[in-house]
């Protein structure tokens, strides 16, 4: 009674307040101009972050990440592992979806377990990999049984979208998204209900005065397509949409002398790393005059280390990324569940990397094709040609090769490659998510190194993270993962450069940004009012 | 009339044909859409999952007759990224570039025309030579930066015209126009501008070439010495004997308008088709890919045919019925 009580009482203020001022009433609603949308609106229908990120205001997940990626509450209120293979989580109670109905256990096990049934090309079913069985104890508790032990499983849980079991009963690949895209299915918890939505266009959104945190300042919520980075500042600067994500650094010092704007710059878990060859007959690698070398470089300790102390990573994140950037000093950034604190981030030193590249036999240097994209992270060009250039300084001769993520990803895939820059983004806020897929060796059988395509192999390091991927004590876990990037930037299969920054440009008379996230989602919840 | 336009139709199939193969080899040739599509984080069993269930891993030759196959049937199949029916997809962006690539080529047309008669009627004068500069820099000034000046100009510091995107659109038998609002065409008015000064200046210059040719005829001078006055000459005789290379170009410019108006789109983020394209080539999106492709040679098979079609209304002499 009292809460209904209080609900009221807000609900009557906040109305007061919108009449009070005639402009409040426009400033309900908020327009962002985004850089990609959902690709439909069944949250489990593809894994992609844009996708995830438009979702969450419709849809609740089990557990939240909150903007430093650390786990939070949603759905489940809390969780704690009962034996080895048995999570157990607490559901939070008095949730009702957008229809009115209430939400309950039998939403999370329906969620589950449709996600095999309806996943797209990029499956979700990797956000559900190890659950094995979902038990219903009561209508707000859960067992979840793993194929073994689990640790990270909460983490795995917060792109774990929770769909109402009677809209979306009985779909199937063949109709749910458009169930979903008519809107009919699209029922969720979240802050906002679903309105409508154009591929590639826009999406629209209600707020939903039931939601169980409170009723969000703006009515109305339009996330705009705005894919190039020209056309989302003129439309900002034209007053078309109240914010844009990733304003691009090149316009960051314009936009920030413009007096009706303001500028958020907030660290991402974005990293450029440049990643070496080490497989016995490398395709890109020669000496200088096309000749083939004896043996590959990059498999010898000294050639690795003085490519990395060839590479000036302070200049790299203050003049090729323009400032939005930070030298790093191993794949996960500050604050990521294993960071270690101790690593230093090289300093360029390019007399020794010369004494050292000497010692390795290769005094002359050799021939070698760097390829990095253009497309997937802002900068990823500028950082990717300053790298060629530092490393002209100690004999290495780069042949700069930018490539769309399209055609990149797939020959990287094929092994057609010998030197090539990219970024990872460590979107769990775990670090074992990253180095299991990066440093361990290429083992498909363990579903592990997937992305180890370049023969780097250490038994130590394998050792330490399937025992990372188990071990279900936390501080024994985060020691281990900080071994393990102690033990990466010592054997240097690749070289940290740089963490991305974003920058989000938004109209200072009527929005203003209350956080920043470090996975870049933009959130209409991160956004309030001005006035 | 109906054998050619039958074989017009062959020809079609033909094209679209090995149009489709083209992008089947092409798109197989880059690499797995899977790899560009998938999350990093995805095992590898549930990318081989992945893979398995589109018919990826199957030889390049069976994914191309299973797709020719459901062609058959009428079914162009599903986009890898929305994972919704490709026509829907497509068919839900066609009005916008329609509206649009209308607008500029009719505009372009309609102005252009006129403008340059005058420039053939007259060229030794100042207005013609003010023409014929205009249309040179219809020519030589790349569309992206004019694109951008006129955001520049009327959106951002002007603020009269919107920066981008599609106005308010009122629906039509189930489809949406925008050329209907007021508001659309205000967010129409800078793309169609952007768009038609190319085809403004190749009309220009083709009607001037047309008019000085003819203006030295013996039609022209036996007209004048009937008494016709030079509008009536112009507007009679001069308009009319211009015209098939002006329709001829019509026709090619709108269809390549129509299927390649991608800078002015991205610029102006105009929700069309060109964008479309664009961004299933960067995800490799290949049932996007190929049936857009294969529609874009059945709409140039059909102008082509509708431009021979009005041939033979203009000229007289290409009339099947009249020829003998």
């Amino acid at each position: 009674m009292h809460h209904v009580l209080t609900r009221t009482l807000a609900a009557a203020v906040l109305s007061t307040t919108i009449l009070a001022g005639a402009s409040g009433v426009l400033a309900q609603t908020l327009t962002v101009g985004t850089r990609a949308g959902p690709e439909s609106i069944d949250p489990h229908f593809t894994a992609s972050g844009t996708h995830a990120e438009a979702l969450k205001h419709v849809f609740d997940t089990l557990v939240w990440s909150g903007d430093k990626l650390q786990l939070e509450p949603r759905l489940a209120e809390s969780w704690k592992p009962l034996n080895d293979t048995t999570w157990e989580f607490k559901l939070r109670k008095g949730v009702k979806f957008h229809d009115g109905s209430d939400f309950t256990a039998e939403d999370v096990k329906f969620s589950i377990e449709r996600i095999p049934t309806v996943s797209g090309p990029n499956p979700t079913t990797i956000y559900v990999r190890r659950v094995k069985e979902t038990k219903i104890v009561d209508p707000h508790t859960l067992h979840i049984v793993t194929d073994g032990p689990a640790p990270n499983l909460p983490n795995d849980f917060i792109r774990l979208f929770i769909v109402s079991s009677k809209a979306a009963a009985g779909l199937t690949k063949d109709n749910a998204n458009e169930a979903f895209n008519t809107g009919k299915a699209a029922i969720g918890t979240g802050p906002y209900k679903f309105v409508s939505w154009t591929p590639k266009e826009q999406l629209v959104l209600d707020r939903f005065d039931g939601y169980w945190g409170g009723a969000q300042p703006w009515q109305k919520v339009v996330r705009k397509e705005l894919p190039n980075d020209a056309a989302r500042v003129a439309q900002l600067r034209a007053g078309q949409v109240d914010m844009i994500v990733r304003a691009p650094a090149a316009d960051v010092p314009t936009l920030e002398r413009d007096n009706t704007l303001a500028i958020v710059k907030g660290d991402t878990v974005y990293v450029f790393y440049a990643e070496f060859d080490m497989r016995e007959k490398p395709p890109q690698i020669t000496a200088k005059d096309g000749s083939a070398l004896p043996a590959n470089p990059f498999r010898d300790q000294r050639v690795r280390d003085a490519v990395d102390l060839a590479i000036d990573k302070a200049a790299l994140a203050e003049v090729a990324m323009e400032g939005l950037g930070k030298p790093a000093s191993q794949l996960v950034t500050p604050g990521i569940f294993g960071y270690n604190d101790k690593i230093p981030v090289t300093k360029p030193d390019l007399n020794k990397a010369k004494e050292l590249l000497a010692a390795a036999g290769f005094k002359d240097g050799f021939k070698v094709t760097f390829s990095f994209t253009n497309d997937r992270l802002p900068g990823d060009r500028a950082v990717g040609t300053a790298i060629a250039q530092m490393l002209a300084r100690i004999g290495i001769e780069v042949v700069a090769n930018a490539q769309p993520g399209a055609v990149l990803f797939p020959a990287r895939t094929r092994g057609d490659l010998s030197f090539v820059m990219s970024g990872w983004g460590t979107l769990t806020g775990e670090a074992n998510y990253t180095l299991s897929s990066l440093m361990h060796s290429n083992a498909p059988n363990l579903k592990l190194g997937a992305f180890n395509w370049r023969g780097y192999l250490n038994p130590e390091m394998d050792k330490m993270l399937q025992a990372a991927a188990v071990e279900m004590d936390e501080a024994k876990r985060r020691k281990l993962l900080e071994d393990a990037n102690e033990l990466s930037i010592k054997d240097k299969p690749l070289i940290p450069l740089a963490a991305v920054s974003s920058a989000w440009a938004l109209r200072k008379d009527k929005v203003k940004m209350v956080r920043t996230r470090s996975d870049e989602d933009s959130l209409a919840m991160d956004v309030v009012p001005a006035k | 009339m109906l054998g050619f336009i039958i074989q017009r139709l062959l020809q079609a199939l033909l094209v679209m044909l090995a149009m489709s193969a083209l992008v089947f080899v092409g798109v197989y040739a880059i690499g797995n859409p899977i790899d560009v599509i998938i999350s990093p984080d995805a095992t590898q069993d549930i990318r081989a999952q992945a893979i398995a269930r589109y018919g990826l891993d199957k030889p390049l030759w069976e994914q191309y007759f299973i797709f020719i196959g459901n062609l058959l049937r009428g079914d162009l199949g599903r986009s890898f990224v929305f994972g919704m029916p490709v026509v829907q997809l497509i068919m839900s962006r066609l009005p916008a570039t329609l509206e649009l690539t209308l607008v500029a080529v009719i505009g372009a047309t309609l102005i252009g025309v006129p403008l340059g008669i005058y420039a053939g009627y007259r060229p030794e004068s100042p207005a013609a030579k003010a023409i014929m500069t205009a249309s040179i820099l219809g020519f030589s000034v790349p569309t992206f930066w004019i694109g951008l000046l006129l955001i520049l100009t009327f959106a951002v510091w002007g603020g009269m015209l919107p920066a981008g995107g599609r106005g308010d659109t009122v629906s039509v038998f189930g489809v949406e126009w925008s050329v209907l609002t007021l508001n659309g065409w205000k967010h129409l008015l800078l793309p169609a501008f952007n768009l038609a000064l190319f085809k403004f200046a190749m009309m220009v210059r083709l009607s001037r070439a047309g008019t000085r040719e003819l203006m030295l005829t013996d039609t022209v001078k036996f007209a004048r010495a009937a008494g016709l006055s030079d509008a009536t000459i112009l507007r009679r005789h001069v308009l009319k004997l211009i015209s098939i290379p002006i329709v001829t170009v019509f026709g090619l410019e709108f269809g390549s308008t129509l299927a390649f108006a991608v800078v002015t789109e991205t610029i102006f983020s105009w929700p069309g088709v060109g964008k479309l394209i664009i961004d299933s080539i960067n995800s490799l999106d290949r049932p996007v890919m190929v049936a857009y492709l294969v529609l874009v040679a059945a709409l140039f098979v059909t102008i082509n045919v509708a431009v021979d079609l009005v041939y033979a209304l203009l000229d007289p002499r290409l009339r099947p019925g009249e020829r003998s």
